[in-house]
């Protein structure tokens, strides 16, 4: 059985004064298999976020609907764990505590959510800051610290909202490896919103690139390379060549939305 | 950029803590000079000297310790008052729409009613002891702290109640877990500034129809016209009003550690 289906969802935003109502999504089919990473790539504004959004529960879709495990999607719960671009931590609780939220709204027993919080600090790196606030942190901890929170709910599927697009390039970089190798341990479905090219290709199983607004799938395209994948596979041919193709895909989209915007 | 006045620029705690006593000290010298270089009459302006001597006067005769315990009781009667129905009341507004919808327009309208205006009418249904006093106080802070919390509380980041409903939470656990702790800290704020207001409520209370308090003594000293009494009145007030606050200040500063984020 399919992980999740995305069937027909489709997105407008109402008028506002002096404006029509904004499509920001046409009506989008897209089925995720179990283990799937599948990076949404497409230009900003394309609507990509708004059908990650959708897939999260925090936005109702105008038509459609999602599926995950065969249930409806009504409302955001802890089978989806996310992360967003910008920095959510609580920045009240430290950073074992943000970790330990989910578990302690299931009410989950405090010896065991520290046990697994500690589990998944450790496995992001952050061994010897669970009590640091995170003002106390860097960009790439506090998203660290985001993806071990969302992991530490052992969600069905992780959605991820250009979570490294804040980041400066090598740390970006580095915590691709990261996600990557969390995911290769632990094969947990992803679907990953980036406008990044390099990113989309590095991590996927599957890459699915969107059109300028309103959002569609354009083209949908399997990325078949080996795993492990180290941070070398960016300068392989094979790498290359799916970089060169998604280029032009992308780059057409991109001309498009400036256009609408001029 | 160097020098002393780039915008901005912060300057050493030493230099700021001597800035901050030399205003007082430029103070008390130009009161000084005015009283003493004979520039003012007596009758007008009492001299620094004379307003510490009615000051000894108060204290040794005419039990101004009590006056201030009186006043300071009231304030913080009706100020406690207030606290305990603004602080739900503004959250409940804060956190739910339909709440704020019904009252915001009315607390709107009350905030603009001088508390000091319903004197004659409190004096009317409460007569002139101290449950007047205390609503003159109640009055003129529960609709500024309602709009106050309101405010802070609807302004909490909506993509850290996101990232909560994601991790699992309820609505209950939104506003108890995120709502809460997000908008302590400047509720804190607000309830300080408020309690600054409260003070010049329960001196116009104690204008009118009072037997004891610090606004009862001024009034008295003015039959009398011993500026010097009146002077060291106001002083008391704002000298009180500095202790609370720094201690206000102290207090938040313990209670929220992560505000400035060490």
């Amino acid at each position: 059985m399919s992980k999740l289906v995305i069937r027909g969802v489709s997105k407008e935003f109402p008028a506002r004064r002096g404006g029509g109502a904004t499509r920001a999504l046409e009506p989008t089919d897209l089925t995720v298999q179990d283990n799937d990473f599948i990076t949404i790539l497409g230009p900003s504004g394309c609507g990509k976020s708004t059908l990650l959004r959708v897939v999260a529960g925090l936005e109702t879709p105008t038509a459609g609907e999602v599926l995950l495990n065969g249930h409806p999607v009504t409302r955001p719960g802890p089978d989806r764990g996310m992360v967003f671009q910008s920095y959510t931590l609580f920045p009240w609780l430290s950073v074992r505590d943000n970790v330990c939220f989910g578990l302690r709204e299931r009410g989950v027993p405090r010896a065991e959510q520290v046990a697994i919080a500690d589990r998944f600090l450790a496995q992001v790196g952050l061994k010897g800051f669970e009590n640091h606030h995170p003002a106390q942190l860097s960009g790439g901890m506090q998203q660290r610290t985001a993806l071990a929170r969302a992991l530490a709910n052992d969600p069905d599927i992780l959605l991820l909202d250009e979570p490294f697009g804040a980041l400066d390039h090598q740390t970006r970089e580095v915590m691709q490896e990261l996600l990557l190798g969390i995911w290769e341990q632990h094969r947990k479905t992803v679907l990953f919103v980036t406008h990044d090219i390099d990113e989309a290709i590095f991590m996927a199983s599957r890459v699915v690139v969107m059109s300028a607004r309103p959002g569609r799938i354009k083209c949908d395209i399997p990325i078949d390379l080996p795993h492990p994948r180290s941070y070398r596979i960016k300068t392989t041919a094979a790498f290359a060549d799916y970089k060169e193709r998604l280029t032009e895909e992308i780059r057409v989209e991109t001309l498009k939305t400036l256009q609408m915007e001029a | 950029m160097n020098g002393f006045f780039a915008p901005l620029k912060p300057v050493p705690p030493g230099l700021r803590a001597a800035l901050a006593v030399a205003c007082f000290v430029l103070f008390f010298v130009g009161w000084g000079i005015a009283t003493y270089g004979g520039f003012v009459k007596p009758l007008f302006l009492a001299s620094p000297g004379t307003t510490l001597a009615s000051g000894y006067e108060l204290f040794a005769k005419f039990g101004f310790t009590a006056d201030i315990g009186v006043t300071v009781a009231r304030v913080f009667a009706g100020f406690a008052l207030a606290v305990l129905v603004a602080v739900p009341l503004g959250i409940l507004m804060g956190a739910f729409k339909p709440v704020e919808a019904f009252f915001s327009g009315f607390t709107s309208f009350a905030r603009y009613l001088p508390a000091s205006a319903f004197i004659p009418l409190l004096i009317l249904w409460a007569g002139v002891g101290e449950l007047q006093k205390v609503l003159v106080i109640f009055i003129g802070s529960v609709f500024q702290l309602v709009i106050m919390i309101a405010v802070i509380v609807g302004a909490v980041r909506t993509d850290l109640v996101e990232a909560a409903y994601t991790l699992g939470a309820s609505r209950r656990g939104v506003v108890l877990r995120v709502l809460l702790p997000a908008a302590a800290p400047q509720v804190f704020e607000a309830l300080r500034l408020v309690l600054g207001w409260a003070w010049t409520y329960v001196i116009v209370a104690e204008l009118v129809g009072a037997s004891q308090g610090i606004g009862h003594m001024i009034i008295e000293a003015q039959r009398f016209l011993d500026t010097g009494q009146m002077i060291f009145g106001i002083f008391i007030i704002g000298l009180i009003g500095l202790i609370t606050d720094v201690a206000f200040q102290a207090m938040n500063a313990r209670l929220f550690p992560w505000v400035r984020g060490r």
